[in-house]
């Protein structure tokens, strides 16, 4: 039998991924995978990259442990040390004659690699899924992306990953200086009471919460499941620094400093409306989860695994069209939320799902909600790997998680910033949407942003 | 609330004590006059402790009031709320 140090349980919300990605599998024949990429200038050192990258994959074996039930039907856990047997990260740079990234005010193009990456099926599952691709242009600049299994590292953890590399580089620190919460044995982020009791108490206010949610329906820009194959395509495009700034203070203003994300949802809910308006499709509702971070305050935080719950809004048509009043509702429903305990029932309902067969939250959610999940996904990350100046060698230009997302509801929308510019990344399932709907989108994300 | 009952050094007090007791784990310097930002107060924080100060206050003060000079330190943060509810 195994130490209880050579296992590492799965979080609640590792589950709920775990969850995602075999309904991804079975029914849109991709896993559910995330990116992160980084647009570096001249000098990135392809070699030392790909040894620190395996140094550091060695020394956790967490990035390659595979995941089992305990006794074969218990909670999911990482059995480290089965690490051993899985293949190491992959690792390939790619020279490419395509013509190099333009500066800031240029159109973004990314390799089609890295889409590929992103839709990619795994024959073996989870197992040797950190996979690294470099794209290096003839003037010397690179791309650089990272692909895992979501549920490995979230957004935050993975920015942490990244600066762990480059200080790796740099001998500031080895391979295996993690925090404390990465390892065996520490305690959950969130303390959930000790009586299951309590427990079940706290997921039944979630689940009740989850259910309302279906008594409006809701459409998405790709439609109920219907067993498409996953085919993310990701656009980004950047505001100016001036116009950022502009923005920025307009999201203080309108929502404040410390939680400007309620201006950026809103504005995401409205570009998703004038696409659903423009196809009169126009949904009783739209529908978005939030993830909110559990790292505790003031606490080191753990790199691996995903750390985060859930909260979600619900909108009605009538309160999207005036941005003011749906900037209200959102806050209005984030303050109830947060007073009802909502995001630490979401850590407690995630529990369980820790014990149940995977393809079941996917089936619950999706019949809750007439065969949708949400109307899309949405994030606000704030300023990517601040203080991460220079990787491998090269100037870091720019950088941005990209996420997955299933093919229903086929879009997700982060918005981030870097050097000073907002920058804003859309994937999306590429045949829910036509060149007149993007266009349409983000003409309409521009002048909400911009005011 | 009316300025008699909380005066803006009663809300600094209350604001400073919900966040040390309740909502950060600051480090042992932590004081009235500790930077709110650097000893970890974030958007779920600044909304569990708005939500604790209409508790004791009866007085809801929206995120967008709060500026980062307000939200500086405990003592500007009760400054600006003060000055808020007072101009209501």
């Amino acid at each position: 039998m195994s130490r209880v140090s050579e296992r590492l349980p799965l979080t609640g919300a590792d589950a709920f991924l775990r969850a995602f990605d075999a309904e991804t599998r079975r029914r849109n024949r991709a896993d559910h995978l995330s990116q992160i990429v980084l647009r570096l200038g001249p000098g990135f050192d392809g070699a030392a990259f790909e040894r620190v990258l395996a140094e550091v994959v060695l020394a956790n074996p967490i990035l390659r442990a595979p995941i089992r039930r305990r006794s074969g039907i218990g909670a999911a856990e990482y059995r480290l040390d089965l690490a051993h047997r899985e293949p190491g990260p992959r690792f390939a740079l790619h020279e490419s004659a395509a013509a190099a990234p333009g500066g800031w005010g240029e159109p973004v193009a990314l390799p089609a690699l890295f889409e590929e990456r992103l839709n990619a099926l795994h024959p073996r599952g989870r197992a040797g899924l950190l996979h690294a691709d470099a794209v290096r242009y003839a003037d010397g600049r690179t791309d650089l992306a990272l692909t895992w299994l979501h549920m490995l590292l979230d957004g935050w953890g993975s920015e942490r990953f990244l600066e762990l590399l480059a200080a790796c580089h740099r001998g500031k620190r080895a391979p295996d200086d993690v925090p404390a919460a990465d390892g065996p044995g520490t305690p959950p982020d969130v303390a959930l009471p000790a009586t299951q009791r309590e427990r079940g108490h706290m997921a039944r206010a979630w689940q009740r919460w989850m259910s309302d949610l279906g008594r409006h329906s809701v459409r998405s820009p790709a439609g109920p499941e219907r067993g498409a194959r996953q085919d993310l395509a990701v656009d980004r495009f950047h505001f100016a620094s001036g116009e950022s700034e502009r923005i920025r203070d307009r999201a203080t203003t309108l929502a404040g400093f410390l939680t400007p994300m309620i201006f950026y949802l809103a504005v995401a809910i409205r570009a998703h409306h004038a696409v659903m308006r423009h196809r009169g499709e126009v949904p009783e509702s739209y529908v978005v989860p939030l993830p909110v971070n559990l790292r505790p305050k003031g606490s080191e935080g753990g790199i691996f695994r995903t750390r985060v719950s859930l909260l979600w809004f619900q909108v009605a048509t009538r309160e999207v069209e005036d941005l003011e009043r749906l900037l209200a509702a959102l806050k209005a429903q984030r303050h109830r939320a947060i007073r009802e305990g909502q995001i630490e029932n979401g850590v407690a309902a995630m529990e369980y799902v820790r014990f149940a067969p995977s393809r079941l939250y996917g089936t619950m959610a999706r019949r809750a909600l007439r065969g949708e999940l949400c109307s899309f996904f949405f994030a606000y990350t704030g300023e990517f790997c601040p203080g991460l100046e220079h990787f491998f060698g090269a100037r870091v230009e720019d950088g941005f998680g990209v996420p997955s997302v299933p093919a229903s509801p086929g879009s997700a929308l982060v918005l981030s910033l870097r050097e000073a510019r907002l920058g804003v990344t859309h994937v999306r399932q590429r045949d829910a949407w036509s060149a007149s709907e993007l266009a349409l989108f983000r003409e309409q994300l521009t002048r909400d942003l911009l005011g | 609330m009316s300025d008699g009952e909380w005066t803006p050094e009663r809300l600094t007090e209350l604001i400073y004590r919900v966040l040390r007791d309740d909502l950060l784990t600051p480090d042992g310097d932590f004081s009235p006059k500790s930077n709110l930002i650097d000893s970890g107060l974030d958007s779920l924080a600044v909304t569990q402790l708005l939500l604790a100060i209409e508790e004791a206050t009866g007085i809801w003060t929206d995120e967008s009031l709060l500026t980062p000079e307000n939200l500086e330190t405990s003592e500007t943060l009760a400054a600006s709320i003060h000055a808020h509810v007072s101009g209501l």
